[in-house]
């Protein structure tokens, strides 16, 4: 079984892991905000198809002006917000079809799509079984180890009310405060989000404080 | 990289390097986490610790935008849910994955109490709380 990483190592794949996605994709991403997303894909899915329809900036302007037209006339229509040459692929298509993508500006600020979450979750996994295999460390057990059943409980039926109580915790607290260690802990704290510094500093000061009473205490 | 394809291919490339490199460092591991939690070893917490100072100098070199981010009612709350759900089960959303993945099984109950967290957390905004955006309901 190989020794876990030393900590400049960790340190370097989690900020090349952060950096490379915001570079690349001009966004943060979030664990608890895919999960969130991909166990309400129903009503993403009703906000992604009502941001298809307006996913073109100017489709967008162009359905604002002929409003306008249609309710003060001709010469009121107010001009496009960023002309484009005539042959733009994104000129506004009047056959009805979706654009292609997106315009850069209004990409931005639509949620990443669904798919992607769903992908986000999926990789997690195949990345986590492939560095579980690879250091040997891979082994179906139904307990959580050794530590675990020191610290918490090693009697089966609290080691699940435990996991349970604490998954509920997660999840809840992860979505009030908007974020966890991934989206505020590395994206927000990278980019100094006083909101995540905070966040950051009480989730870790109160696991460091359960820690200890699990420890020494319970 | 910003059109759908490509936030789709960011997202499978970071999802595999977080997981790989989180069951690396040793996250999954609860005795691990708790060691880094009570002090007893620090390397988890400099490898959390050293990734964001990167992240920072980087960003500030690459002039990274800033995205909206409010500091409402619900974000102490909520870290302190967190901190201490983190420290129970040992699992932060993208850990009890990785568990799983390393082959322990009861990591599955900590994902169950995570979904229904979640969705409790939407449905209790919506009826009692209703904190904006960057809250429950993202």
């Amino acid at each position: 079984m190989t020794e876990y990483w030393p900590w400049w190592a960790g340190a370097a794949g989690l900020a090349l892991t952060t950096i490379n996605y915001a570079v690349t994709t001009d966004r943060s991403f979030g664990v608890s905000g895919a999960w969130d997303r991909v166990l309400h894909w129903r009503a993403e899915r009703r906000v992604e198809r009502v941001n298809e329809q307006f996913a073109d900036e100017r489709v967008l302007t162009a359905a604002l002006a002929a409003a306008t037209t249609d309710q003060f006339g001709a010469g009121s229509a107010p001009p496009a917000a960023h002309p484009a040459p005539d042959d733009d692929a994104r000129t506004p298509r009047r056959d009805g079809r979706r654009p292609a993508s997106p315009s850069p500006s209004l990409a931005r600020l639509l949620p990443a799509p669904l798919v992607s979450q769903v992908a986000l979750l999926l990789s997690i996994f195949v990345g986590g079984w492939i560095a579980a295999v690879t250091a040997g460390r891979f082994q179906l057990r139904l307990d959580m180890g050794d530590a675990f059943g020191q610290i918490v409980s090693d009697k089966p039926i609290e080691m699940i009310g435990a996991l349970f109580v604490g998954g509920v915790l997660v999840g809840f607290g992860t979505r009030l405060a908007g974020g966890c260690s991934s989206g505020h802990g590395l994206n927000g704290c990278g980019r100094l989000q006083p909101v995540s510094i905070v966040a950051t500093a009480v989730f870790f000061g109160t696991g460091v404080l359960v820690s200890f009473l699990l420890w020494k205490v319970i | 990289m910003r059109t759908r394809g490509g936030i789709l291919a960011a997202n499978i490339i970071a999802g595999l390097a977080l997981g790989y490199t989180v069951a690396n460092i040793g996250f999954g591991d609860y005795g691990e986490l708790n060691r880094m939690f009570t002090f007893q070893e620090l390397r988890m917490f400099l490898a959390f610790a050293g990734a964001v100072a990167i992240i920072v100098v980087v960003f500030a070199a690459l002039r990274v935008r800033r995205t909206p981010g409010r500091l409402h009612a619900g974000v102490i709350p909520g870290a302190i849910l967190f901190g201490g759900g983190w420290a129970i089960s040992g699992g932060c959303p993208a850990i009890p994955i990785v568990q799983v993945a390393s082959g322990y099984l009861p990591a599955l109950v900590t994902i169950a109490g995570i979904v229904v967290g979640i969705r409790l957390c939407r449905w209790a905004n919506m009826r009692y709380f209703h904190l904006d955006s960057g809250s429950c309901e993202r």
